[in-house]
């Protein structure tokens, strides 16, 4: 079943000023639930705004958007965004706990679980700003998971940090996924990343338009240096560029 | 052979440092011992002056008149006279400064409209104030209470609406995609965020009100702390001025020091623990 359905979606900032910037224009695809779907693109093509969108931070100018949870009632939604956005004056578990509906012992276990899967159990009392980054970036991972979302969006969540934290989150990410099977919708501008966890790549070109939809059917869990993991990182990439050389043509010749 | 190299200039660690220091030199260094000696250098300096110049009484004069002002009775009832306007003026102007400052901090209209007005009255001093007040409320308790009001009120309005739009834009969001209740973003997202700011800006209000308060009853005449020093003054009395002056400064150094300073450090307490 599609937990996320978009239909010729369109976002205008600042209509009817001269202002006025269409950011993404005619967007469809849906999401089937379990699946990990990556949205990539250049710099500045709506892949942010695309995610407001969907987790109802920003409002569309036109289309339909539509999310359904398995239970039938308003869909969860968890959200890593490209930086921890905790609230520095609650500790590492109240900030878990802010965004949780109800307070019992469950829920509370549950945070404690997503804490600890992501190596920070010990960590509970602390403050935000006495975390490393990597580390409240984690909390913020945790945070995501830990209130069950029919859906999980997340913006960038390792482009704040150094390759090798990044790629230990990313392999923590892998196996987070793989236990609790949200649906995922992943943004990034790294094609290498983007291959390593997803089932299927959305590229958006500048302009906010869908370039290709690409299924990658690979088995996990995937590794680096597994050869036909870096094979079809390297195709990918190569339809990029093609998508990039031609968009700049496109562009040249307007 | 082999020679062990001596590092030329190794900084010492935290551990090492805590433990090469004697006891007294921590705590002749620390915050505590710093306070103390301002308060000595000050009482020498008093001393020196008094030595120096006739017309300023030494602490034993000072100290002797605030007796007998004890003695004659008339202490108390002044010093609650005025505590009674300062206290109900600054409790006005911290309701009406936090309405004012929430609004100016959440709306771009609210603030386009009180921008100007908070400006003005923050530039207009104490003494203009109390001139005003008593021409237009005369000698009772109405002069000296509005005029604590309104002179500490732009302090609070200020700190508020900065606090309030300091509330982090990525915060609101990120508790809008996760759908937290109005009430608990009130509370633990809200309210932390301002109460320092709440804070510090009724501390401004209690140290500029204070002032309002005592020109107020200076010029007033309707008893009360700043009436009962300019009747010393007016008398010619230094030592009763003086002893007046000390009563109500080391009242407000009190207060602040001890409720004001730890109430701002109890709401700053997360900040502390993270530098
Ligand atoms: N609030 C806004 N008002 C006007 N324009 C905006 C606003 N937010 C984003 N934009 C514009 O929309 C475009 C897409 O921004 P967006 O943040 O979605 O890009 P992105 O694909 O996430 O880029 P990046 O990879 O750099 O994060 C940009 O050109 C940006 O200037
Ligand atoms: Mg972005």
């Amino acid at each position: 079943m599609a937990v996320l359905t978009i239909k010729n979606l369109a976002k205008t900032f600042n209509v009817g000023t001269p202002k006025a910037s269409r950011v993404l224009d005619d967007i469809s695809f849906d999401v089937r639930g379990g699946t990990f779907v990556s949205i990539v693109g250049p710099s500045g093509c709506g892949k942010s705004t695309l995610l407001n969108i969907i987790s109802g931070v920003e409002e569309h100018t036109s289309g339909d958007i539509s999310l359904t949870s398995d239970a039938g009632g308003p869909a969860r939604m968890g959200y890593v965004f490209q930086d921890p956005r905790l609230l520095p004056w609650r500790s590492v578990m109240k900030n878990m706990m802010y965004v949780q509906d109800d307070r019992s012992e469950a829920t509370v276990s549950r945070a404690k679980k997503y804490l600890d899967m992501v190596g920070l159990a010990k960590n509970a009392d602390f403050f935000p700003g006495q975390l490393s980054g990597g580390m409240q970036q984690r909390v913020g991972i945790a945070r995501a998971f830990a209130v069950e979302p029919d859906l999980l969006l997340m913006d960038e969540p390792f482009s704040h940090l150094d390759a090798i934290t990044a790629r230990g989150l990313r392999a923590q990410l892998q196996d987070i996924w793989a236990q609790s099977k949200k649906t995922v919708v992943f943004v990034t501008h790294d094609v290498v990343e983007a291959v390593e966890l997803s089932d299927r790549i959305i590229v958006l070109q500048p302009g906010g338009r869908i370039y290709e939809d690409i299924t990658i059917d690979l088995p996990r869990p995937r590794r680096q240096t597994d050869p036909t993991v870096a094979t079809l990182q390297a195709e990918v990439l190569g339809r990029l560029e093609t998508m990039k050389a031609m968009s700049r043509t496109a562009s040249a010749v307007a | 052979m082999s020679t062990t190299m001596a590092p030329v200039k190794a900084r010492r660690s935290t551990t090492e440092k805590d433990k090469a220091t004697p006891a007294w030199q921590k705590r002749l260094t620390s915050d505590r011992a710093a306070r103390v000696a301002a308060l000595l250098s000050f009482f020498v300096f008093w001393v020196l002056m008094s030595a120096l110049f006739a017309r300023v009484p030494g602490p034993v004069e000072v100290v002797q008149r605030l007796a007998d002002e004890f003695s004659r009775g008339e202490v108390f009832g002044n010093f609650g006279l005025t505590l009674y306007r300062f206290g109900v003026g600054v409790a006005l102007a911290a309701v009406v400064g936090i309405a004012i400052g929430v609004i100016m901090g959440l709306s771009q209209l609210g603030r386009a409209f009180f921008e100007s007005p908070v400006l003005v009255a923050l530039s207009i001093p104490a003494i203009i104030w109390s001139f005003l007040t008593v021409m237009w409320f005369g000698f009772g308790d109405l002069s000296p209470i509005i005029t604590t009001f309104l002179t500490s009120v732009p302090f609070v309005i200020v700190n508020v609406a900065q606090g309030v739009r300091g509330v982090s834009r990525d915060l609101r969001d990120m508790s809008t995609t996760y759908k937290v209740p109005l009430s608990r973003r009130i509370k633990d997202l809200v309210l932390p965020a301002v109460t320092g700011y709440v804070a510090a800006g009724i501390r401004f209000a209690i140290i500029i009100g204070w002032n309002g308060v005592l020109l107020a009853e200076w010029f007033g005449g309707g008893g009360g702390v700043g009436y009962r020093a300019r009747w010393w003054y007016d008398a010619n009395r230094f030592g009763g001025f003086a002893a007046w002056v000390v009563l109500f400064v080391g009242f407000i150094v009190l207060l602040d020091r001890f409720v004001l300073d730890r109430a701002i450090r109890r709401a700053f307490r997360w900040r502390d623990a993270s530098a």
